[in-house]
């Protein structure tokens, strides 16, 4: 199991680079930052069946929609066509998501602090409809500055919501810094335990440690998974590069990128 | 107005079990009963406007019919980008009940008014807005809402509004007559039309007897029933407790130029300006010129019949 789950993070990783080369888009970074924690969640994690029934997966940091169309085509939950339309003119998927566009994004996001709050909404209405379903959403740490991050967190431990799980995607290589250079960033495991918070912290491209995490009780209380990552993880020349959150894949990118990851 | 609404919901809620009702830490007197008889149908989410919008479009995902109260700008303003993402985008069941509508809080300060509510609201398409007169208006709009799976956003002033409407049997969605007259129209929405009531008042010594349209559903306004009441008019003057730049008044002129209806146009409301006078209600729609005794001094100069 372990093995096959790495090899598909590696082709999710080699769809997100020839996705992000042939529409020119920005992000990649952020994309291959999160492809582990996006591969346990799409092929351990989430109950997917029955789908009317299933668990929801939010990318609240929707700038990797790259890394969610990928892992959705990876699974056949989209087809390879809608993927090849990302970013085209007349195209099936844009850069941030649009929940009308295909099965499997959950919901509209890309203004940074929103998907968090509605996951936290929609894990009480399952709640209160006593329906088994989990919530399960992504963000960033640079995300986790915004103020609605907090005020989710206030409410989301004092309505129990322990279906409730978020994963803060933490390579500490926002948009034009470091989360820890930025702000008063640390200790965040214990901000989060200070609001109530299950915290659990983990290397978040150990999909062992990713997996234990996602199953762990909380006792009532809603989760934050606090996974530590590399930005670009995977392709060398792009990890923990703050230009990879806006450089476009060209030719000579991808073959050099996809030579790598085929070589791991 | 403010409690018949919200007691529409709240009747609603005891034969639907999809209705929800969520404050953002507003409604003492309101919800006070139901607050303790139906608790599970209610959650007061703080002083947290961001996390109050994102959840409810969250819980509507789920099925519900959610309800959000609170003060105009915070149900609004504070929280337009989760209004337009997350409700309107995503084109939810949520309605958005706002009180304090204008300058109704007088003289509690600029941040508590609601005077470009429209102008905002102008911007969020899918979203239908009413701006009921009295009880009666707003009972059916809270009705309307309830079978609506659009967003909406209703804009209330508080409460005692007396009754205008003599029974219940009209459409909501289409602009009201309220008064029948001659060559003069006074269209016009929400509380401030009780002012424009006394204003017919006081014009009938002067022999003048403006025709009185509500529109309830301000957003979108139905042009065509509209433009049917004000067939024959000479003049309409429209009245507002709302920013001039971006009311009914700013919609109707830009309707007007497509249509080129052959009356001429006023519009009075509130100036463009943010406001630093302190005065009660009464005083600040004096000061705006939109009490009924400013509204009949102004027809009296822009009208010859």
């Amino acid at each position: 199991m372990k093995l096959k789950n790495v090899q598909i993070s590696k082709e999710i990783r080699k769809t997100i680079i020839e996705l992000a080369n042939q529409s020119k888009s920005p992000h990649v970074g952020s994309s291959l930052s999160c492809v582990d924690i996006l591969t346990v969640l799409y092929f351990d994690v989430l109950n997917l069946h029955p789908w009317e029934k299933r668990d929801i997966f939010i990318l609240s940091k929707a700038h990797a929609a790259m890394s969610l169309y990928s892992t959705l085509a990876t699974r056949g939950i989209i087809d390879r066509k809608t993927l090849a339309g990302y970013y085209q003119n007349e195209g099936t998927l844009p850069a941030h998501l649009d929940r009308f566009t295909a099965n499997g994004v959950e919901v509209s996001a890309g203004s940074l602090g929103h998907g968090f709050n509605m996951g936290i909404g929609m894990a009480f209405g399952f709640k209160k409809k006593k329906e088994e379903r989990r919530v399960y959403a992504l963000i960033g740490d640079g995300e986790s500055q915004e103020g609605s991050i907090w005020e989710g967190a206030f409410f989301g431990s004092k309505l129990r919501l322990d279906n409730f799980t978020a994963i803060m995607d933490y390579n500490n290589l926002q948009g034009y810094g470091r989360a820890r250079e930025i702000c008063t960033f640390e200790p965040v495991k214990a901000k989060w335990q200070a609001f109530g918070w299950h915290a659990v912290e983990i290397d978040g491209h150990d999909h062992n440690a990713i997996k234990g995490a996602c199953a762990e009780d909380t006792q009532g209380k809603p989760k934050i998974i606090i996974a530590h990552t590399t930005k670009g993880k995977g392709v060398s020349f792009m990890q923990d590069q703050l230009i990879w959150h806006y450089y476009i894949v060209t030719d000579e990118h991808k073959n050099k990128a996809l030579c790598e990851l085929d070589s791991e | 107005m403010r409690n018949t609404f919200i007691n529409t919901i709240i009747d609603t809620c005891k034969t639907r079990e999809d209705v929800f009702i969520i404050s953002g830490d507003a409604g003492l007197g309101v919800f006070d009963e139901f607050k303790e008889k139906q608790a599970e149908r209610f959650l007061n989410l703080g002083v947290a406007e961001q996390n109050m919008i994102s959840f409810s479009a969250g819980l509507a995902m789920t099925g519900f019919k959610v309800y959000v109260y609170n003060i105009i700008p915070f149900v609004l303003y504070r929280c337009y980008e989760q209004v337009r993402n997350d409700i309107c985008y995503q084109e939810l069941p949520v309605t958005l009940v706002g009180i304090g509508s204008g300058i109704t809080y007088s003289p509690q300060g600029m941040t508590h008014y609601s005077v470009e509510d429209l102008g905002i609201a102008q911007t969020l398409p899918n979203m239908k807005v009413f701006s009921p007169i009295d009880p009666i208006e707003a009972k059916l709009a809270a009705k309307y809402s309830l079978n609506c799976e659009s967003p909406v956003y209703v804009r209330l002033a508080k409460r005692g509004e007396p009754n205008i409407h003599k029974n219940e049997n009209f459409d909501i969605t289409e602009p009201q007559l309220i008064e029948d007259g001659e060559d003069v129209a006074i269209v016009f929405h929400g509380s401030i039309g009780l002012e424009v009531l006394k204003a017919r008042e006081m014009l009938k010594k002067d022999r003048i007897l403006p025709k009185l349209i509500s529109i309830p559903m301000v957003i979108p306004i139905n042009t065509e029933k509209l433009f049917s009441l004000l067939k024959n008019m000479k003049y309409v003057i429209t009245v507002e407790e709302h920013f001039l730049n971006s009311g009914i008044g700013s919609m109707l002129s830009r309707e007007y130029v497509k249509i080129n209806p052959g009356w001429k146009l006023f519009t009075l409301g509130i100036r463009d300006e943010f406001i630093h006078a302190i005065k009660d209600l009464n005083g600040m729609r004096e000061y705006f010129g939109i009490s009924a005794a400013k509204i009949a001094e102004y027809i009296r100069k822009k009208v010859t019949v």
